[in-house]
């Protein structure tokens, strides 16, 4: 039963030799495969089209693959959460990143990539419409800002990402595979566009408070 | 009202900080986060980095979500059986 460890017994269990070791990895496999399969359950529609039986196998391969993980870095864990807690999230995130993959895998990025420069991509879909008769006008002084940013201060690669994650809605995980990256490179990419759009505004005279309350 | 990508953006951008903690160190310290919360109801205030990337990180947010699911459910012993969840699961 997890939690009748305190996070101490888990560390000595699973660092000593022998039967405590053998009892301790066959329950953190026990915890990690939990783990998984409670978060594909939670995601069933990432795996809509996905045979049962490959579902099985997918919560069994991910909670294998966050075994080696914890196991990797059981040095690092230290103690500043319940050791259940600190565990569940390798397997996690490691479901989360395969069933995000999985529904994403048919789906071509070329299909969705920055059109011809015109960023039309940015509004589409949006209503700047309100019964306020200046608050369009304000609002589309917004977004010409915001355009110009994007067209003049990212580069074509942040440009892309920006699109593919923030206005085409795909995942992270889906992006940084087919960019051949990792999270941190990418989420920085947005981080920057985000922070140069900002400082442009604020640059421009604007109030962040105000032009959040244009588009509530 | 629903809230468009464009809204949703503009909201993230406003939020943006100077400095923000990558994915990692989010993951570093999500269960920190998911602990706290649960024992404390601040995990905000004490880890208000954390709070700030779940807010503007999708991938890291829905992690955090589950994570925080399953933690309520074990400290209040009510984890799902492991057939349980593969039924579901074969749904």
């Amino acid at each position: 039963m997890p939690g009748t460890r305190s996070n101490q017994e888990w560390l000595d269990a699973l660092s000593n030799q022998g039967i405590q070791q053998e009892i301790a990895l066959e329950e953190l496999r026990r915890l990690l495969l939990r783990a998984a399969l409670f978060t594909l359950v939670t995601h069933l529609a990432d795996l809509h089209e996905m045979p049962e039986e490959e579902r099985l196998a997918l919560a069994e391969e991910c909670a294998q693959e966050a075994m080696m993980t914890v196991l990797v870095r059981l040095g690092d864990f230290r103690g500043d959460s319940k050791f259940t807690t600190w565990a569940y999230k390798f397997g996690i995130n490691i479901a989360l990143s395969r069933a995000r993959r999985w529904r994403w895998k048919q789906v071509s990025l070329d299909d969705l990539a920055d059109d011809d420069g015109t960023l039309n991509w940015f509004q589409r879909d949006e209503r700047l419409q309100t019964a306020d008769s200046e608050q369009p006008v304000r609002q589309r002084e917004v977004v010409e800002v915001i355009r110009e940013v994007l067209r003049t201060q990212l580069t074509a690669r942040q440009r892309q990402t920006l699109k593919l994650i923030a206005f085409d809605n795909v995942p992270m995980d889906v992006v940084v595979q087919r960019l051949d990256s990792n999270r941190n490179a990418v989420y920085k990419l947005l981080h920057d566009a985000r922070l140069k759009i900002k400082q442009q505004l604020v640059r421009r005279g604007y109030d962040l408070a105000e032009v959040m309350d244009l588009f509530q | 009202m629903v809230k468009t990508n464009l809204t949703k953006f503009v909201r993230r951008v406003h939020d943006t900080r100077d400095t923000e903690i990558s994915c990692s160190v989010c993951l570093d310290l999500v269960s920190q986060y998911v602990d706290l919360e649960i024992s404390t109801g601040d995990a905000a205030g004490k880890l208000p980095q954390v709070k700030q990337h779940l807010d503007q990180c999708q991938v890291c947010s829905e992690e955090y979500q589950v994570l925080r699911q399953l933690a309520v459910l074990e400290a209040e012993q009510r984890l799902p059986i492991d057939e349980e969840l593969i039924n579901q699961l074969k749904k």
